[in-house]
């Protein structure tokens, strides 16, 4: 397994002193990734799917239950992860700096690293279908899928085993979701990685992952295969969720 | 500059950016005439402060003529209570305040850039006390402030200095760590995090030149705000000392003569009112460039 939740509990304390009340992000969840799978994650808005994205991140500090990345738990220094996990954001206006240009944007992963770019961005833009001759230009200048394949070059170069999309394509046009999603399979099948698929859309989670998981209110419901789950669920509220697609 | 004529300049900078859609389209943008002009009087102000030192208008201690004389040939401003020409010493007055206030403006835009940025990132302790003792600071009134440092320190250009530092780092600081925070929860900076980037290069790559914009607008005001802390802190004696001449230096001791020798303030005040004036219509300027829409709902 690349990744294992194991019984993660995270809460949040809201509110003012002697009144603070305490609020379950993740109650119980245990989700595993194993090498080259996609768990595709779905659930409603505050059903702490993102919360579990920035646990298997490590960007988020378990309350309880133990997090393992590569069958260690997390380093406490962040670089000894440097190049191993990498993430696609939701947001593409703001996944890339507006004061970088692309190419800066998509070697800076191998900066981290110390290791020259070279011919690698150049590759790296062909990979997601973008000419070279981006590499050169600003956010702004680009389109949302644009943006998101520039996402998916900067995630990619550093080749990690494993990758979480954080509703990755839920601000894109359904046509160009569509671009991505294939883009995301080609790319999968070249390289390997696994991958955590956390989307609030069914269809777009049916496409690409090999597992489902559903949460609801910081619980997870129910996990099965995607072919099991897309035929037969067990839980009511996937079968509910499965109703309204 | 009221509301409409900003979002009027915000759309057309958008369409410029998107039409021409070049690598400069941040940097199309152009100021507004108004924010030109006021950039064109400032440089202006700059140059007739460098002409003060070469003497441009006459030597600002010689004493060329009768007392209190009104404005006439061979002392265009009038002559002070010693026979001083007025003009040479208005002109080594601005040279004086500008040099002064611009160089507090540095010091506490670096700061507050280091403190404003780290604060707004990391968050914590570090966040508090920075913010608690920006709050002490923003609590004094700013003449009460200028006066503390002056006592402290002796009256001088150094308390100058200090004072403006005080008194304009506090409401810098706030706005750059507001931007700061906002700039901190983007995706952006979350993938560096992620990609294992450490501390100097998230600071330094990704939030500082997207807060830079901030700290450019608020360095124009704080420009401002310190021109009138200099003239107040040396019209009060505690600034800039005679016979060295600066805009609050000469409204000072013009002021002992107001009746008699009105040009003796009307010079300095004039050029005082121009220069605070001209650095806002600028700061409006450049706000509307650098932020058209992100930061400014924050301030």
């Amino acid at each position: 397994m690349i990744l294992d939740l194991t019984d993660v509990t995270v809460s949040f304390t809201t509110g003012p002193p002697l009144r603070r009340t305490r609020l379950d992000a993740m109650r119980g969840v245990s989700l595993s990734v194993a090498e080259g799978e996609t768990l595709g994650l779905v659930g409603e808005s505050g059903s702490g799917k993102t919360t579990t994205s920035r646990v298997a991140l490590g960007l988020q500090r378990p309350t309880s239950g133990t997090v393992r990345f590569d069958g260690r738990p997390f380093p406490r220094r962040r670089k000894d992860l440097a190049g191993r996990m990498q993430a696609v954001l939701q947001h593409p206006h703001w996944s890339l700096n507006p004061r970088m240009r692309i190419g800066q944007s998509v070697a800076e992963p191998l900066a981290v690293l110390g290791k020259d770019a070279g011919s690698l961005v150049p590759e790296a833009l062909e990979q997601v279908g973008l000419e070279p001759g981006f590499a050169d230009r600003y956010p702004h200048e680009l389109s949302g899928g644009q943006r998101q394949r520039v996402s998916i070059a900067r995630a990619l170069i550093t080749r990690p085993s494993f990758i979480v999309f954080d509703e990755a394509v839920s601000a894109l046009d359904v046509s160009v979701q569509v671009q991505i999603l294939n883009l995301l399979k080609d790319l999968q099948a070249e390289y390997g990685f696994a991958a955590l698929f956390i989307s609030h859309d069914l269809g777009a989670v049916r496409y690409v992952a090999d597992r489902i998981a559903v949460m609801r209110g910081g619980e997870v419901v129910e996990t099965a295969d995607a072919v099991t789950f897309y035929s037969a669920p067990e839980h009511p509220y996937s079968r509910q969720l499965l109703e309204s697609l | 500059m009221n509301r409409t004529t900003r979002v009027k300049g915000t759309a057309r900078a958008k369409r410029t950016a998107s039409v021409k859609g070049t690598a400069g389209g941040r940097r199309a943008r152009r100021l507004d005439p108004l924010s030109l002009t006021g950039l064109g009087c400032l440089l202006l102000l700059v140059l007739v402060a460098l002409g003060s030192l070469v003497h441009a208008g006459g030597d600002p201690d010689a004493i060329v003529g009768p007392r209190l004389q009104p404005p006439g040939p061979g002392w265009w401003l009038g002559t002070d209570n010693l026979g001083r020409s007025m003009l040479p010493r208005v002109m080594e007055g601005v040279g004086t305040t500008l040099l002064l206030s611009s160089a507090a403006v540095l010091v506490t835009a670096a700061l507050s850039a280091g403190f404003g940025i780290l604060a707004g990132y990391r968050g914590g302790y570090l966040n508090e006390l920075v913010m608690r003792v920006v709050e002490l600071l923003y609590s004094f009134p700013a003449i009460v402030l200028a006066i503390l440092v002056a006592a402290v320190a002796g009256p001088g250009q150094l308390a100058a200095v200090a004072s403006i530092v005080l008194v304009t780092i506090p409401l810098m600081i706030r706005l750059v760590r507001a931007a700061a925070v906002a700039v901190a929860e983007r995706d952006y900076v979350t993938a560096a995090a992620i990609s294992g980037a450490g501390l100097p290069r998230i600071l330094g790559r990704h939030i500082l030149p997207n807060v830079a914009g901030t700290i450019a607008v608020q360095g124009t005001y704080a420009l401002s705000v310190g021109i009138s802390v200099e003239g107040g802190l040396s019209f009060l004696g505690f600034g800039v000392q005679p016979p060295q001449a600066s805009l609050g230096v000469l409204i000072r001791q013009g002021g002992t003569y107001m009746m008699a020798a009105p040009w003796l303030i009307i010079g300095p005040g004039v050029v005082l009112v121009l220069a605070i004036l001209s650095i806002n219509v600028l700061g409006d300027g450049l706000r509307d460039r650098f932020e058209p829409r992100e930061t400014r709902a924050l301030i």
